[in-house]
């Protein structure tokens, strides 16, 4: 009984892994972006760079979202409902942070209404740098990421304190 | 000639206020006037149809003068008349609202109120537009002696949760929402199917840029203001670099203004391809938004291997720009632009006959030529409306003077005609840049450029793909700006857009902010029950149990 229990899970845990892989939905929060990493996401959506190849699909609810997709730096208004977007995905969920500013602050570090990078709210699995990163480096970061999920390794995730409070 | 004529009036117009007048440069006019004249003044501008009110800046003069001042500024072409009002540091310093006479005010005095602690009295919303809740009370970041310290993060007041106002309901849009790119949260009162009322909450972007100005030096503010928009960053380094400039008698050669107005055309390409593509989403035609996306990619191509950049181009430099433009790139430009004008012309065509898309767009948020001036819109939604108001022709800047554009106006004012000025103007965008290509002056692209900037102020205006931006720049003789003020055309625009959602469908919201989508998947599980006095809160379980308590009860 349990180990065909234990098979039937195996094979299950096999065919969802295979279907996050093939069909990854993504959800996009613009946390206080100038909007240039914003427009370079959304351009891989289009004909010249399409992203569906990959199945990679922008979806509006971040209930049906695998990967959370952040852009700018963290503004404090914005931090609260970045935490609950985030809170909001379904296990297992991915971060991606897009562009200087998601990744250190950029050229807003320091500004009085910044809470700091993504990294410092949520814990974040993939880094694209750019100011805006092209369209090809999402692309590429984003299938990066779509190998980790397929060999079930998870990048490493750096913890910091706003971390432990997010979770 | 007639910028003068202009100003001389405003000075007959004001002169029963003025306190005290100056000319700090030829377009403008400086009136002092006390704080309680301000409504009156505003209403004799109004009133005789001079201009309209571009920005409100709020400044602090530092603890030493002890003084607060506000300026409004009101341009009529290439004039700008701006009234000081001087007001007390100490206590709490009072003002009077002009949002009765200019709508678009209100904005501004909100904004005026939380960076500053000016107390507006009478303006129509006095809540945040921009600081966040959980802002301390009584901490203005643009004052001289704001310490980082003092903004730690407080409780915020509890907002009551959006739900059922009588027969009303409210629906909460944003701030993240599955199209738009930036979030922002609208608050609409429905009545049924009809928008009766609008409100709307900026901020969730805000990063306190005008602050961060004044602690970097001249050159590292370039590139700061680049990243105030990733779709129209030229416009605000070329605004910026044109108002420092004027102020440092930097004289830019001809060739580098030419190739600002060049990116510029580029830039606009780009922005009023972008929106087609989004508002098309908005209106469910996604076939328009992958084809004009597609095309777009032509101006990417040429905007990178004009400037190595796609997006923030960092082509403008203080006294000048940073790449020139050579004989085989010109090539290059004529032909992106033969593909881009056919394609142009074949969305005007669509934009224009499809009948499923115009059942979207025709008559929809019609607003007369009267409401556009009454509510301070700007840009292509003004102009839509069948006001010519472009800083391009009003107050020709750079090489506008040399390579003159068309303006394009309609007088429908719904939103079959913003589509049909915006593509029209993307056409004389294209010509435009091919009669700069075709007639480029020679010389140098940069001159010398100062480490310090002698003090004074200036005003620098700059016609965006969304409308005017207007700069306002005052400088210390440092190696940094001591105010920077930043106003850009979506806040004006926005006013007419809120006002006139009411009374539309909710099905048309999306359209009518123009590429914003609401959200209604992700509502939270969550129900408010208003009466009267009590709110209470369920969760979907117990609101499972009441309805089926309820429901059973009628029986």
């Amino acid at each position: 009984m349990n180990v065909s229990q234990n098979y039937v899970n195996k094979i299950i845990e096999k065919i969802s892994t295979w279907a996050r892989v093939n069909s990854p939905w993504a959800i996009h929060f613009n946390s206080g972006s100038c909007n240039g990493c914003d427009i370079e996401i959304l351009a891989t959506l289009t004909p010249r760079y399409d992203v569906e190849r990959f199945g990679i699909k922008l979806h509006g609810s971040p209930r049906h979202a695998d990967v959370l997709i952040c852009t700018g730096p963290v503004t404090r208004q914005a931090r609260e409902r970045l935490l609950r977007t985030y809170e909001q995905m379904p296990e297992p969920k991915f971060v991606v942070a897009v562009g200087s500013c998601g990744i250190s602050g950029g050229v807003f570090q320091g500004c009085y209404n910044i809470v700091g990078h993504i990294d410092e709210v949520l814990p974040v699995d993939a880094f694209i740098p750019g100011c805006p990163p092209r369209p090809e480096a999402i692309i590429d970061g984003i299938v990066k990421l779509l190998g980790h999920i397929q060999n079930g390794t998870r990048p490493e995730i750096m913890l910091t304190t706003g971390v432990q409070e997010a979770v | 000639m007639t910028t003068e004529i202009h100003l001389q009036r405003a000075g007959e117009l004001l002169a029963p206020f003025a306190k005290g007048t100056n000319n700090p440069e030829v377009n403008r006019l400086d009136v002092k006037i006390a704080a309680s004249d301000l409504p009156a003044a505003a209403s004799a501008l109004t009133d005789a149809s001079w201009g309209y009110l571009a920005a409100i800046t709020g400044m602090d003069h530092g603890l030493d003068v002890n003084e607060l001042e506000a300026l409004y500024h009101f341009c009529e072409g290439a004039a700008v008349t701006t009234l000081r009002v001087s007001l007390p540091r100490e206590g709490c310093p009072e003002i009077p609202s002009v949002s009765a006479q200019i709508p678009v005010a209100s904005f501004f005095e909100r904004e005026l109120s939380e960076m500053l602690g000016v107390t507006v009295v009478n303006t129509p919303d006095p809540s945040r537009l921009f600081l966040p809740d959980d802002w301390p009370v009584d901490v203005y970041p643009l004052r001289q002696d704001f310490k980082q310290e003092q903004a730690a993060s407080v409780q915020p007041d509890p907002t009551p949760e959006p739900g059922r106002v009588g027969n009303k309901f409210i629906v909460p849009i944003g701030p993240q929402h599955p199209a738009l790119k930036e979030p922002g949260h609208f608050e609409f009162t429905v009545d049924g199917e009809i928008i009766t009322g609008a409100r709307m909450r900026l901020g969730y972007v805000h990063r306190g840029i005008e602050k961060a100005t004044e602690q970097r030096n001249w050159i590292q503010n370039l590139y700061l203001l680049e990243r105030i928009c990733g779709i129209c960053s030229h416009t605000h380094t070329s605004a910026y670099s044109q108002g420092v400039e004027k102020l440092a008698q930097v004289e830019v050669p001809p060739r580098a203004l030419a190739i600002r107005e060049l990116v510029a055309g580029l830039e606009r390409i780009h922005s009023h391809l972008l929106w087609l593509g989004v508002v098309s989403h908005e209106a469910g035609f996604d076939t328009l938004f992958m084809y004009s996306w597609r095309d777009r990619e032509t101006v990417m191509n040429l905007l990178e291997e004009l400037t190595g950049n796609r997006v923030n181009y960092s082509i403008c430099a203080l006294g000048g720009v940073k790449h020139d433009i050579g004989t085989e790139q010109s090539a290059t430009i004529h032909k992106a632009l033969d593909y881009l004008e056919e394609r142009i012309r074949y969305y005007l065509d669509v934009v224009t006959s499809d009948t499923t898309f115009l059942q979207r767009t025709r008559g929809v948020g019609t607003m007369t030529r009267d409401e556009a001036i009454h509510f301070g819109a700007l840009g292509p939604t003004a102009r839509a409306c069948g006001v010519n108001r472009d800083v391009r022709l009003d107050a020709p800047y750079g090489a506008y003077k040399r390579f003159p554009v068309s303006i394009i106006t309609d007088e429908r004012g719904d939103l079959e005609a913003r589509f049909v000025v915006r593509m029209k103007e993307l056409l004389v965008s294209c010509f435009t840049i091919r009669t700069i290509v075709d007639n480029m002056p020679t010389g140098e692209i940069i001159t010398k450029f100062p480490r310090k900037v002698p003090a004074g102020e200036t005003v620098s205006r700059v016609e965006a793909p969304r409308g005017e931006a207007f700069y306002y720049i005052k400088s210390g003789g440092g190696e940094s700006p001591t105010r920077l003020h930043i106003r850009t055309p979506s806040l004006c625009n926005w006013t007419s857009v809120i006002n006139k959602a009411v009374g539309h469908q909710l099905a048309d919201a999306p359209m009518l902010i123009a590429g914003m989508d609401p959200c209604f998947s992700c509502n939270d599980r969550m129900v408010t029950v208003r009466r009267q006095a009590d709110t209470k809160t369920l969760s979907w379980f117990e609101l499972r149990e009441y309805g089926i308590k309820k429901y059973g009860q009628r029986k």
